[in-house]
């Protein structure tokens, strides 16, 4: 019985390539290749295998971004409030 | 699951007016890019804010010239959301190319030359480092 492609998440893994996190980025596009030659090949289990591999990298790249944003956000109100003290660095 | 869609798109629009009045050319209060700040390689996505920016003013020429990698990732999420929307709507199964076995391998080499064509410090390859 011809079962569903799994989801590839191609499309979300060039989001992340483009707007944060490169190397999560092409981790995702690898296992999207992955499910789309698996999946092609009558490997059902391993093109499902590969998708739930594909959103783990996308979501751990969501995740960098977040804490990449955050990080620099932090960063740079804690140089706001040591140049509000005057000091020098 | 619906607090996650909705507090998305009040994410989107919030980020739409920010990119639409600030230009990240002229301000540095916005985040770089970590590889650039760390080691001064331009990564595939660098200039994407800057692009965002153009985009949003309707300035074509000038997303090409930040990150021409930006327009075919735009070309490629568009070519997905009409063909999925076209078979939601239609009930139609019309092919997406997305889940064709070769789509991913063309794009991960396509990012990769990008890559290392943008690196290259001189004419033409310095066009389509950021500006």
């Amino acid at each position: 019985m011809e079962q569903r492609q799994p989801k590839n998440y191609l499309v979300e893994s060039i989001l992340v390539t483009i707007f944060c996190c490169l190397p999560f980025g092409i981790a995702g596009i690898v296992f999207a290749s992955q499910v789309n030659s698996k999946y092609a090949s009558g490997d059902y289990e391993g093109a499902k295998k590969a998708s739930e591999d594909a959103k783990k990298w996308m979501n751990w790249g969501l995740i960098a971004g977040i804490i990449v944003v955050v990080l620099y956000l932090v960063f740079l109100f804690a140089l706001g409030g040591l140049a509000m003290l005057g000091g020098d660095f | 699951m619906k607090l996650k869609y909705i507090g998305m798109l009040l994410l989107a629009i919030v980020l739409a007016f920010l990119y639409f009045y600030i230009n990240p050319s002229e301000v540095d209060f916005l985040p770089k890019c970590p590889l650039y700040l760390t080691t001064g390689v331009y990564c595939p996505g660098c200039g994407s804010q800057r692009a965002t920016h153009q985009l949003l003013n309707f300035n074509i020429f000038g997303v090409f010239q930040q990150n021409a990698l930006f327009v075919l990732g735009l070309l490629v999420i568009g070519y997905h959301f009409l063909i999925s929307v076209f078979n939601y709507f239609f009930k139609k199964n019309k092919y997406n190319y997305i889940y064709h076995p070769k789509t991913p391998i063309a794009l991960l080499i396509i990012i990769i030359v990008f890559w290392i064509l943008r690196n290259i410090p001189h004419y033409p390859f310095n066009l389509l480092a950021p500006k």
